[in-house]
């Protein structure tokens, strides 16, 4: 049965040894909306996205996807992870590939595809290039390409852009903007940044403070598309938005501060 | 052990080999070492020249050659084979560790009389004394290689669709590559080492066997003799791994192409 919930959580705990990560977690991800997880360090974010990922099981309650239970591996996602995930020994081209062959596809039956993601991510003249050759913006392309190129239904980000300084962040937010709407892909990105949550998503989730972090609420983000991310953190709206949610996320990160020092 | 690039560094290591060999030399012309027990360079150079002029040297030098190259293939197959099964089955690993350490601390020179017994003078007793040397090594190093796979490399991987198998070979064999390979430069020196000590034990032909028989004969020359060749054919072999090694691993940062001293 179709739904149009991507992903739905409900009561989700994860524990591991000696404690407990996220706990009694309800959330509903909407099909082709984009919605960010924002909270402070170590509260579970990425946890959660590994689970919808089916990268780990949940300790406790359900995992949905389009309205079907999650086991295993979920093979409607991809994922962009927060480290350097590329392999290390496989070219920008091959990287980028990658999804297409273990799918079977033959490399000359993938090579239009491919041609089209290097040049779509700016790396015409790096496509036989190792990672480790790149700089780290360039890496994070050809890891947006390679989730992209198999065009999965959903895309879990794990602050996929932490790493970066701060313009290569603006413009690699911008590609990931303008990618996500030309399809219908539904994102769940992980932020510990709430302006970035906000300038991106049509709704964000705020976790509370962890151990056993839950959802403290889900926002609305009702700002106009497409987003110029240059100018709408002056925006007013963007900033009454800010606001609220900062005045709940506060509360949490402090909480977080006076557990870790 | 790469060629230095700085070409003045050439000319420096050059001149110190020749000193060295020209204090040995004239050391033994003054009567300072005495020839009996030491040769000289330039007799040894005449040896070696003379052996590979009359032909006597090849068959011994082949029969040290496949045996080595014997021991090291099979031990690398087992080695690899059983370092990615322990390394994927958490209980096997778990059930052979002990035995694998026991195995491990014998020193493998005590295996060679009874490889002697079980297998003749012939190469396959080398060959098996070869074996347990290269395989822990490349075993070791294997599941170590296999086990520090980065698990988010893997999880991309899993992600994008790969099967156990395409894991296998898109992941875990690359990655674990530069420990193998760490492990196959140390290694086939041990072959080596192994099969020659095996063939001085007892033998009937191979560089061991050869500078046994001179050192029988108190023929200083031919050992020392027996010892360059043998030299000469690690070194050999040795660039040709490093070669292959550079080829397969073009990937890597220059810098930290070699990883040696794992064992």
């Amino acid at each position: 049965m179709p739904s149009d919930i991507a992903v739905r959580l409900s009561g989700v705990s994860k524990s591991f040894p000696g404690y407990t990560a996220v706990s009694a977690i309800s959330l509903d991800v909407p099909a082709g909306k984009f919605l960010s997880v924002v909270g402070p360090s170590g509260c579970g974010k990425t946890t959660l996205l590994n689970m919808a990922a089916g990268l780990m099981p949940p300790s406790e309650g359900s995992i949905e996807i389009f309205g079907a239970p999650l086991s295993g591996i979920n093979r409607r996602a991809g994922y962009m992870f927060q480290q350097d995930s590329l392999l290390p020994w496989k070219t920008v081209r091959d990287n980028i590939t990658l999804g297409l062959q273990f799918r079977g596809i033959a490399p000359n039956e993938s090579a239009e595809q491919a041609e089209n993601w290097i040049r779509r991510v700016g790396l015409d003249h790096f496509s036989h290039h190792y990672p480790h050759q790149l700089s780290g913006g360039m890496r994070k392309r050809v890891a947006m390409a390679q989730t992209w190129i198999v065009d999965p239904d959903i895309v879990f980000m794990d602050e996929p852009f932490a790493a970066l300084d701060v313009h290569t962040r603006l413009r690699m937010e911008t590609e990931i903007l303008n990618l996500w709407a030309e399809t219908s892909k539904t994102v769940m990105f992980v932020t510990h940044d709430l302006e970035e949550a906000i300038a991106l998503s049509d709704e964000v989730a705020v976790l509370s403070a962890g151990p056993a972090s839950r959802i403290i609420g889900v926002y609305p983000v009702d700002l106009s598309r497409p987003r110029n991310l240059i100018d709408i953190k002056t925006d007013p709206r963007f900033l009454d938005l800010y606001r609220t949610i900062w005045t709940d996320l506060k509360q949490e990160v402090l909480k977080s501060y006076a557990r870790t020092s | 052990m790469r060629a230095p690039r700085d070409r003045s560094m050439l000319a420096w290591q050059l001149a110190l080999g020749a000193a060295m060999l020209a204090a040995w030399e004239g050391g033994v012309r003054a009567g300072v070492f005495d020839k009996f027990f030491f040769s000289r360079p330039s007799d040894i150079a005449s040896r070696v020249a003379q052996l590979f002029a009359a032909g006597t040297i090849w068959v011994h030098l082949a029969t040290t050659l496949i045996e080595a190259i014997l021991s090291f293939l099979i031990g690398v197959t087992l080695g690899v084979a059983a370092g990615f099964l322990l390394a994927r089955r958490r209980f096997l690993a778990d059930l052979f560790d002990p035995y694998l350490r026991v195995a491990n601390s014998l020193p493998r020179v005590v295996l060679a009389p009874i490889f002697l017994l079980w297998f003749g003078l012939g190469i396959w007793s080398k060959v098996a004394l070869g074996v347990t040397v290269v395989f822990f090594i490349v075993f070791f190093n294997t599941f170590q290689g296999v086990r520090e796979v980065d698990p988010v490399i893997l999880n991309n991987a899993r992600m994008l669709g790969a099967s156990e198998k395409q894991l296998i070979r898109h992941v875990l064999i690359p990655s674990a590559l530069t420990w193998i390979f760490s492990s196959l430069h140390i290694s086939i020196g041990f072959a080596i080492i192994a099969v020659v000590v095996g063939e001085y034990l007892g033998a009937a032909k191979g560089i061991g066997y050869m500078i046994s028989q001179a050192e029988g004969v108190f023929d200083t020359t031919g050992v020392f003799a027996g010892m360059t060749i043998l030299a000469v054919v690690v070194l050999a072999v040795g660039s040709l791994v490093g070669n292959l090694e550079r080829r397969l691993l073009r990937w890597k940062p220059a810098h930290s192409n070699t990883r040696e001293g794992v064992s």
